[in-house]
């Protein structure tokens, strides 16, 4: 079973969270929005899967590499 | 420079047989040896791809691993010769285990040859490598040094194989992850594309010799039905989206991505326009919110030095909110490698054209082929800004006094009308367009047809330089 981790790519603060453990995902769904450099950015999984793991909350803030979730595909 | 794996020679059938490879590569029926078969470790050919012809040179996987010894280097230095004297692309397949190690430094000789062969050839005609397996050593700088680098699924790239890394550092990794198309895909962006396939990487190989030698002209475009391209971007200004199906909207047909998940909040595209080869220069808002960091600055300037060399006009979508800020960035040499894209688009020849569909801030707008930098034509579409940064923000830093001063409910209203008094006067299009940085506001419907007239109106120049690999 291949398993995705998403992290951050940049200091950003959690806008909005999409999903939970457990959500069922397709490739290219959007898990969670980033604030960040005045923008909203979608972060997208790039595997079909389950949300085995979500580890942000909305309002929190992220530091480059934090980890935001694992995809079991 | 280290032989890594030696294998008996086997029967003709073996899928590492470079006259098979070859084969696979070129058109049926076109391929021609330049050489006589032989042990040297090095095949030969030249043939055509789609018509076009060119020449290639396969590392011969069958004969100790594909090692170069001076016999095999030398093919590959006639190859590359011949190619350059008859202005042909040239094409690399690459299985090889490096130098021979018993043919000792005249072996590393040889395969120096075979470096200062491509950089004499670099910028002269294009240079395709295709790696189809291991290339340790002396052929993992061989296809570096050349213009574009495929790799297949069993493509492995390294300077030292994982024996002596553990010998010497201890350090125990296994050849995927030391050299694989992860590594250099996403990583260290040696590897321009990946592809799933031995087939799929030589079909690329075959994409990328078309594109770049034989580049067509520009049809006219006054009959094309109006591509509606403004729908692929989101109504919310400050909402991020993938830039890549607008690169696609504005392009034909198939397009090759270059470097796609390597500094990926910039992306570099070959493709055809109105029939044409161009490259195409985007932002990408989905990735680090489109801003321009140390490493997408490097792959974008090494993109626009390449289609430079080679005469292919560039188009560069803008969507920028500005260099990506941060102790990291500066560490990372921001400064010095933003730098190289100051030059490549300052010194560029080539017809070269920008849109801004969005917005263009700060030093980031100078980079991405401002007017400034000489843009052969600089495109505007309605509701664009072009500014030092955006309204809101700057007039908090110039009316502080003034926003502090307000009383705490009215604050918030008074900053936005000073943010759109401060666009209207100093960030909107119309601005730009008072002072030449804008040329012209053209609608995205007729965006492509507006594309063509410009590049076809500017002089076709090519740039007379090496295409260094940045």
């Amino acid at each position: 079973m291949a398993v995705e981790e998403i992290h951050a790519e940049m200091v950003s603060s959690v806008h909005k969270v999409l999903v939970e453990a457990g959500s069922q995902v397709t490739a290219g769904d959007t898990l969670v929005v980033l604030e960040s450099m005045k923008m909203e950015i979608p972060v997208l999984t790039e595997r079909s899967g389950t949300v085995r793991e979500l580890h942000v909350v909305e309002g929190e803030v992220l530091q480059e590499g934090d980890l935001i979730a694992v995809v079991d595909a | 420079m280290t032989a890594v794996q030696t294998a008996p020679s086997l029967p003709v059938s073996d899928p590492r047989d470079p006259e098979d490879r070859l084969q696979r590569f070129f058109d049926p029926g076109s391929v021609q040896a330049l050489v006589p078969r032989d042990t040297s470790g090095v095949h030969a050919a030249r043939g055509t791809v789609g018509g076009t012809p060119a020449i290639a040179y396969c590392t011969d996987a069958t004969v100790m691993g594909g090692a170069m010894g001076v016999d095999g280097c030398r093919h590959v230095v006639d190859a590359i010769d011949t190619a350059l004297r008859e202005r042909l692309p040239v094409v690399g397949i690459w299985h090889s285990g490096g130098a021979r190690l018993a043919e000792g430094v005249t072996a590393l000789h040889a395969v120096g040859e075979v470096f200062a062969a491509m950089v004499r050839a670099s910028g002269r005609i294009p240079q395709v490598s295709v790696v189809l397996g291991p290339a340790a050593g002396g052929a993992a700088y061989g296809p570096a040094l050349t213009d574009l680098v495929i790799m297949g699924p069993a493509g492995r790239v390294f300077v030292t194989g994982p024996d002596v890394v553990r010998s010497v550092t201890g350090e125990d990794v296994d050849m995927e992850s030391l050299g694989g198309p992860d590594t250099h895909g996403r990583r260290s962006g040696v590897v321009h594309v990946v592809t799933d396939s031995e087939d799929a990487a030589l079909a690329t190989g075959r994409q990328a010799v078309d594109l770049l030698a034989a580049q067509g002209k520009f049809a006219s475009v006054r009959d094309e039905p109006d591509v509606e391209l403004r729908a692929l971007l989101p109504e919310q200004t400050n909402r991020a989206y993938d830039v890549r199906p607008l690169v696609a909207g504005v392009l034909d047909g198939p397009v090759l991505e270059l470097h796609p998940r390597w500094a990926p909040n910039v992306v570099t595209t070959l493709g055809r326009l109105a029939g044409r080869t161009v490259g195409v220069i985007a932002n990408n808002p989905l990735r680090l919110g489109g801003c321009l960091d140390s490493a997408s600055a490097e792959k974008a300037a090494r993109f626009v030095r390449m289609c430079d060399a080679f005469g292919v006009p560039l188009v560069v979508l803008v969507d920028v909110p500005g260099y990506l800020p941060g102790v990291g960035q500066e560490w990372d040499g921001v400064v010095r490698r933003g730098a190289k894209l100051l030059h490549a688009f300052g010194e560029a020849v080539v017809p070269r054209v920008t849109l801004v569909t969005r917005k263009a801030y700060g030093g980031a707008y100078i980079a991405m082929n401002a007017r400034a930098l000489g843009a052969t034509t600089v495109f505007a579409w309605p509701g664009a800004e072009v500014a030092v940064m955006g309204a809101k923000a700057a007039v908090g830093i110039l009316h502080r006094k003034k926003l502090a001063a307000a009383p705490p409910g009215e604050r918030e209203a008074l900053h936005a009308r000073l943010a759109e008094e401060h666009e209207r006067i100093a960030g909107g299009v119309n601005r730009a367009l008072q002072i030449g940085v804008v040329d012209e506001v053209v609608e995205p419907r007729r965006t492509r047809r507006r594309l063509v007239e410009a590049l076809t109106a500017a002089p076709a120049g090519r740039g007379a330089h090496g295409n260094i690999p940045l």
